[in-house]
């Protein structure tokens, strides 16, 4: 009877404690969950809304024009110069930030004296705000680089690279460059952390050379990473708008001209709200989808370790 | 592995490029300032003959950098104790019910969703929503960024408390502690090196960051952050170069001072926020 009676408390008292338990963990989640909430995905739903509407902005009514804006982006030339220009940026982004991350990690990989300070000195452009970045390779592009290419006679530099349309897009992925590599560098010499050091030595007494080691062994080790590096990459290019604004402001003559810069320019100062809105959730789609091939392949490809 | 002495010369001259290629633009930030127009007219890349001010005193006496840096600081600081008071606390919830509440799987699948979404889609009508929110204002950056770097953080936490054995924390309970006792006595000193690296992650993008507060708060200077006085300063005094670079100076030294001292921090901070995407 007494022990019944007991466990009957007990009972309670753990159920007591469980509800006030899953109580706290609602209080818990309620201010994270409200803010992500209220600065996320309203302004999403918000902008679905809108993209349907024709309201400029800031007038007191607007009309419902249902999926109008979208059939005129797929028209607009400007909004194909703009994803076209995006996708060379991004081309030559990938390309360069793959192909000089694994470079750089295999120089500061080798035992060399003082290699924490270079590996210091690369990492720095990382912690500088992109703006500061694009605002320093201005003043360098306009005010440092013509006078001494004129002094060493290179006709290239003589000129801005920033005032050409044929140069532009180089000016401003040198400078994404310049700062970009910081981080993939690092994420690659931590992948190379991760290759076996007897592989290594079993191919020194196979007498492999070093490009087929890096090919044969290095290499497959790295596919995590530079799947990684991939989409932050293509992320960054498609999405690229510090630098440009800081840089070109699209110019000259609109061939800098990105998606980010183009959403931005209609939204604030065109007047054409909700077609800015239509055309970001167009580039949001594109690189959803970007996302969603790169993890599912990268989710295929993992090597087993 | 034994090196020849040809490939290391020539790995320390290629590793003296690169550096030179990072170093050489910053030096012409940091020296252009400091020399006359004269001088700086003859050669960028000499080093200064006299300490010349004029452009610091210029910027210096405006009380518009002084503005810009409490502001940056301003935001940068409540947005961090602002994100480690909420985000540790509904991950720790999410982490330990997951597994049996179907509600908190869908907030912590809810909240993930919102890595595949760039900022540029939400950018217009976020500018609506905060105007009629009144929250067009550095405190209104504030919750904005909290809100915004909940699916990085929350990615980021739970998958470090999956990590810590629940053993600890039963045996707290059967002590009588609550739930809330347990967390902040408990838990949150587990999980310290987690806070750390997130902390140094949003902090150095709540610094550097530029698009947010150009869409929150370039209505006025009083409200500028560092980077919106610098664009500003682009956009105004386009051919003074001294004072440009100046400018830059002056923004880039809080975080230099910072990576100087925090520098293995900084590195293993913003990498561990990347290798998750």
């Amino acid at each position: 009877m007494k022990t019944r009676k007991t466990i009957e408390n007990v009972r309670s008292l753990g159920n007591k404690k469980i509800s006030s338990r899953s109580l706290t963990f609602f209080l818990f989640t309620i201010p994270g969950l409200g803010l992500y909430t209220l600065f996320s995905v309203v302004p999403i739903l918000m902008g679905f809304y809108y993209s349907l509407t024709n309201w400029n902005g800031y007038s007191r009514s607007y009309d419902f024009i249902w999926f109008r804006n979208f059939r005129t982006i797929l028209g607009d030339d400007r909004f194909y110069k703009a994803l076209s220009f995006n996708f060379r940026y991004s081309f030559f982004l990938v390309i360069g930030l793959i192909s000089l991350s694994v470079a750089i990690a295999l120089l500061l990989n080798s035992k060399l004296k003082h290699i924490s300070f270079f590996r210091a000195i690369y990492f720095f452009p990382a912690v500088l705000s992109m703006l500061t970045v694009g605002l320093i390779f201005n003043q360098v592009y306009y005010r440092v680089l013509p006078p001494l290419g004129s002094l060493l006679g290179i006709q290239f530099f003589q000129q801005s690279l920033l005032s050409r349309t044929s140069t532009a897009i180089f000016g401003v992925l040198f400078v994404h460059l310049w700062q970009g590599l910081a981080l993939p560098t690092v994420l690659v010499l931590a992948g190379l952390q991760t290759v076996p050091t007897e592989l290594y030595e079993a191919a020194e007494i196979d007498g492999i050379s070093a490009v087929q080691k890096f090919f044969l062994i290095t290499f497959p080790f790295l596919i995590p990473v530079l799947s990684v590096v991939l989409v932050l990459a293509l992320k960054s290019g498609i999405m690229v708008f510090d630098y440009i604004m800081s840089m070109t402001s699209g110019g000259p003559g609109g061939s800098t001209e990105s998606l980010a810069l183009l959403i931005y320019r209609h939204g604030f100062a065109e007047d054409r709200f909700s077609y800015s809105i239509a055309e970001a959730i167009l580039a949001g789609i594109i690189i959803s989808l970007i996302s969603a091939i790169q993890i599912s392949a990268s989710n295929r490809r993992r090597i087993e370790l | 592995m034994k090196q020849s002495k040809l490939t290391m010369t020539g790995k320390y001259i290629l590793l003296g490029l690169g550096a030179l290629l990072i170093l050489s633009p910053l030096y012409i930030t940091i020296i252009t300032p400091f020399k006359t127009p004269m001088e700086n007219s003859v050669s960028f890349f000499s080093f200064p003959r006299t300490l010349y001010l004029d452009n610091f005193k210029t910027i210096l006496s405006s009380p518009r950098y002084y503005q810009a840096l409490l502001n940056t600081i301003y935001v940068t600081v409540f947005t961090l104790i602002g994100s480690v008071l909420v985000m540790p606390m509904m991950s720790y919830a999410i982490s330990r019910s997951m597994h049996t509440h179907r509600f908190y799987r869908f907030v912590y699948y809810f909240i993930l969703m919102g890595i595949f979404i760039p900022f540029q889609v939400k950018m217009m009508p976020l500018a609506k929503l905060m105007s009629s929110l009144r929250l067009l204002s550095p405190t209104g950056l504030i919750l904005l960024a909290i809100g915004s770097a909940a699916c990085e953080s929350t990615f980021l936490y739970v998958g470090y408390f999956s990590s810590i054995p629940k053993d600890i924390e039963e045996a707290a309970y059967i002590d009588g502690a609550s739930t809330r006792k347990t967390f902040s006595a408990i838990i949150l000193p587990l999980i310290t090196p987690m806070i750390s690296t997130i902390m140094i992650k949003d902090g150095l993008w709540m610094w550097n960051d530029f698009m947010m507060p150009l869409i929150v708060l370039n209505r006025t200077w009083r409200y500028w952050t560092l980077t919106l006085f610098q664009y500003n300063f682009k956009t105004e005094y386009t051919t003074d170069y001294g004072l440009s670079f100046a400018t830059l100076v002056l923004s880039i030294l809080p975080i230099m001072i910072f990576y100087t001292f925090m520098q293995k921090k900084i590195i293993s901070g913003l990498t561990s926020g990347a290798v998750k995407t």
